[in-house]
């Protein structure tokens, strides 16, 4: 049971990383949008522009 | 081929007779205006037609472009840049207001356009605050193009200065939702280890195991406790100093009390912690206050209904030489030229030119009003007739504009009436449940000295009244976010519940159930010499060149007749010459220069002193008004009709829409004894109207309801706000009122239920505190939960 005394340290400096990067990405603005992202998805903006009506 | 009756892209009623249409991916689409046509073949073009099949339902008139372009190309020399945007070496950063954009398939079409231009790298959209963050090469392309790319797709931009760019509630937002992952991770890490800590129990535990456990725990509670638990702490403080003890005082003292008996126990090797109640109890309040928060912002953002109302940009004469400015820059004193047609930027006195003004926005005076030299006009009316010259005295939020809008901003966030209630109540209840705890742990510290502090522990946790606080704040903000996506703007928290009460609907008859666009009714021709095409023709010619609102009403596709000459009369009609005759058009005395005739809301046309024919204009009723009122009157509501209008005009409207009680002539001092008599009756009424004169009736009422386009002035007093073109939204907000004290009545009771069956077992000690965290939080999620389903509510 000692390499608890190992890998319960471990596990809390990879939380301490993922608090990081998520304060770091709330910082940066990625989630003051929560409703776009989920729409976006259905977009196709590659469509080639001046798609003829034919399809 | 036209279609349907609705433009695809705008959602206004396509005007009769019209005949735009667009092909989008081989579907015929008919559209209102040219305007329109444009900004859906551009969207076409640029291969992004599936923004029609994203988007949600247009508002009408959302995405409509203006009539006429604003001059963009000014916002591209660099001093624009240098006011607007934050600069570095080849880019620049700017925050862009999009006006018009309602849903995620906006966004959606503005990030890709803009992203598709040279030069920038992003516009990062954000639908909730309809601002767009800019990253672009300045030297590759100019601020002015981007906003005329987001002008050309029927958006309305707006640069903004650059302090204005960060908002409170982005930031609200950003550290609650930190605040949450701390919180929600940090309790799943303790749990973890409590899980070893109670199989510990029950099977045997090493000690030093039991107490490194113990000490991670600690560990990870702590940013718990005080980096996601802080505002508790802070509010439970403000609450005692100003002698008002909120639900966070139970709240605070509970979280405070088991943390430091949990570091006193590890620290010591006591025998329990109670981290993992801590961590918890702190997650799922958290994670309410969170859900609360979000409900709250959704209600749109009206603070830049100012820059709305108001042109980007202006004329500014200086030295004899025009130069074009952004309106941002207007200051005292300067000198601004106003063509017909446009809005006036600014608060400020005419220096040169007489002309018409219409004042509807402020004063909800239809008619326009005439304005010389020396005379104030005010920011936010129209110049009607000729282009004049205006020494400015107020700008920007100084102008009676922004002193109404601020004034209305301000009733929006005032607290409710009965919200501060509740908060009254929850006081007591707060120093009386800590009275009973102080007596419950006197009671076991005298009985059982070793479980006094647990039991008393749970009674404080399980008893907190966060579900009864949080009963009717969460069903009203769910409401009120709702309300808004419905086209219908709450800005009187009591609003909800006295609508919900409602008997009696009282109703203005202009601008309310009416369009208030005028049309044109009938035509009686009195000279055999003209037929009726002809006049039609020539009134349509010469009323071209006037902006007035009846002037719309005589609007015509055919092609018409040149006019030489035309001559806008202030206040009097339009003269010109057609086909070598000299015609007027406007007032009898005016176009027939005879006076003898009463009927002077009828528009003559004449030619030499003599009357050729007659035009009645009426306001037409709004199209859905008879299918509204029927509804109410399902509903169980009582009808009126109070007008100020003529006798004739308002038996007409009450008879075709099929209300019996109806009063015209009405002062706005009769309207208001209207509504009293029916109070005095023991009637809850509501007072829908527009315009200045209904300001003092809307607020006499109990409840008041105003259509958006009217008078800004009678929006502030009244309570709700309708956005629509539509009434519909009437019935929506009564149903929906109703159903909000419904979920209101269920939390309350819920949270009585509750509370009266936890204490007692949390008395008597059959309650541990990792129970008790989960029942208290338990209840006030559900009780967020229900008042959530308001924001589904169709």
């Amino acid at each position: 049971m000692s390499i608890l005394y190992v890998l319960i340290p471990l596990a809390l400096l990879v939380l301490g990383a993922a608090v990081w990067a998520f304060f770091w990405a709330v910082g940066s603005g990625q989630f003051d949008d929560l409703d776009t992202p989920a729409v976006r998805i259905l977009m196709d903006d590659d469509k080639a522009p001046k798609s003829e009506p034919e399809e | 081929m036209a279609s349907t009756d609705t433009c695809f892209h705008c959602a206004l009623p396509n005007p009769a007779g019209s005949d735009f249409t667009v092909d989008i991916e081989g579907v015929v689409r008919s559209v209102c205006c040219p305007g329109c046509k444009a900004v859906a073949e551009l969207i076409r073009d640029s291969g992004m037609s599936s923004y029609y099949s994203m988007r949600d339902a247009p508002e009408p008139g959302a995405g409509k472009p203006p009539e006429e372009q604003g001059e963009w190309q000014v916002f591209n020399n660099d001093d624009m840049l240098a006011a607007f945007a934050d600069l570095d070496q080849s880019t620049a950063e700017a925050t862009i207001y999009a006006g018009g954009m309602y849903c995620s398939a906006c966004s959606w079409l503005i990030e890709t356009s803009l992203t598709n231009l040279t030069g920038v790298h992003s516009a990062d959209v954000n639908p909730m605050t309809h601002r767009v963050r800019l990253r672009w090469s300045h030297e590759v392309t100019g601020l002015g193009d981007i906003l005329a790319t987001l002008a050309d797709l029927g958006y309305r931009p707006q640069p903004l200065a650059k302090d204005d760019s960060s908002r409170p509630e982005v930031a609200e937002q950003r550290t609650a939702l930190k605040r949450l992952l701390v919180a929600s991770l940090g309790m799943m890490q303790v749990m973890m280890f409590a899980v070893g800590l109670y199989a510990g129990d029950f099977s045997g535990i090493d000690a030093d195991m039991q107490h490194f456990l113990r000490l991670v725990s600690f560990f990870v509670t702590t940013p718990v406790v005080f980096y996601a638990g802080r505002p508790f702490f802070v509010s439970a403080w403000r609450g005692l100093v100003a002698r008002m003890p909120g639900m966070d005082l139970p709240v605070s003292i509970a979280i405070g009390a088991a943390y430091a008996a949990s570091v006193y126990a590890t620290f010591t090797r006591g025998p329990a912690v109670w981290f993992d109640s801590v961590a918890m109890f702190v997650f799922f309040l958290t994670l309410g206050r969170y859900l609360e928060m979000r409900a709250r912002h959704r209600s749109i953002d009206r603070g830049a209904a100012l820059s709305q109302i108001l042109p980007s940009t202006t004329t500014l004469l200086i030295n004899e030489k025009r130069t074009v400015v952004p309106v941002a820059q207007l200051a005292k004193d300067d000198i601004v030229i106003i063509r017909a047609g446009d809005p006036i930027p600014a608060d400020g006195v005419i220096v040169a030119g007489t002309t018409t003004v219409d004042e509807a926005m402020l004063t909800g005076e239809a008619e326009p009003q005439a304005r010389s030299v020396g005379e104030m006009i005010n920011a936010g009316s129209i110049n009607l007739d000729s282009e004049v010259q205006m020494q400015v005295q107020a700008a920007g939020s100084d102008t009676t504009l922004g002193t109404i809008s601020r004034m209305s901003e301000r009733a929006r966030f005032a607290r409710p009436a009965f919200v501060r209630v509740a908060d009254r109540i929850a006081s007591y209840v707060v120093v009386a449940l800590l009275l009973i705890a102080t007596a419950v742990a006197l009671y076991w510290y005298v009985t059982a000295p070793e479980r006094a502090f647990v039991i008393t522990l749970s009674v404080l946790v399980v008893t907190c009244p966060c579900a009864l606080a949080l009963a009717t704040p969460a069903a009203f903000a769910a409401a009120g976010s709702r309300f808004s996506e419905l086209q219908l703007l709450i800005t009187n928290g009591n609003a909800i519940e006295v609508l919900a009460r409602a008997s009696h609907i009282v109703f203005d008859k202009t601008g309310t159930l009416t369009a208030g666009k005028p049309a044109l009714e009938s035509l009686e021709v009195f000279d055999d010499n003209y037929d009726r095409e002809y006049c039609l023709l020539v009134a349509a010619a010469l009323e071209q060149s006037s902006s007035h609102p009846i002037a719309h009403a005589f609007r015509s596709d055919q092609v018409l007749p040149a006019v030489t000459d035309p001559t806008v009369h202030v206040a009097e009609g339009i003269s010109g010459i057609i086909d070598g005759q000299s015609f007027r058009i406007g007032k009898v005395s005016f176009a027939a220069a005879t006076s003898d005739d009463a009927n002077s809301d009828k528009i003559v046309l004449g030619a030499n002193g003599h009357r050729i024919a007659e035009f009645t204009v009426r306001d037409p009723l709004r199209l859905d008004a008879y299918e509204t009122l029927l509804s109410l009157k399902h509903l169980g509501i009582e009808l009126s009709l109070a007008s100020g209008d003529n006798e004739r005009n308002v038996a007409a409207v009450a008879e075709s829409l099929g209300i019996s009680d109806f009063r015209s002539n009405c002062t706005p001092q009769q309207k208001l004894e209207i509504i009293e008599q029916l109070q005095a009756s023991g009637k809850r009424v509501v007072m829908v109207g527009d315009g200045i004169n209904d300001a003092p009736v809307l607020a006499g009422a109990d409840t008041s309801i105003a259509p958006a386009h009217g008078a800004l002035l009678a929006q502030t007093s009244a309570d709700v706000i309708m956005l629509g073109e539509s009434l519909h939204p009437l019935v929506t907000a009564l149903k929906m009122s109703r159903k909000t004290l419904r979920i209101v009545r269920q939390n309350l009771i819920w949270a009585v239920v509750y509370n009266a069956t936890a204490l007692p077992l949390a008395v008597a000690g059959l309650v541990p505190p990792w129970l008790a965290a989960i029942g208290m939080s338990a209840s006030s999620l559900i009780v967020v939960l229900n008042a959530l389903r308001l924001s589904r509510y169709e």
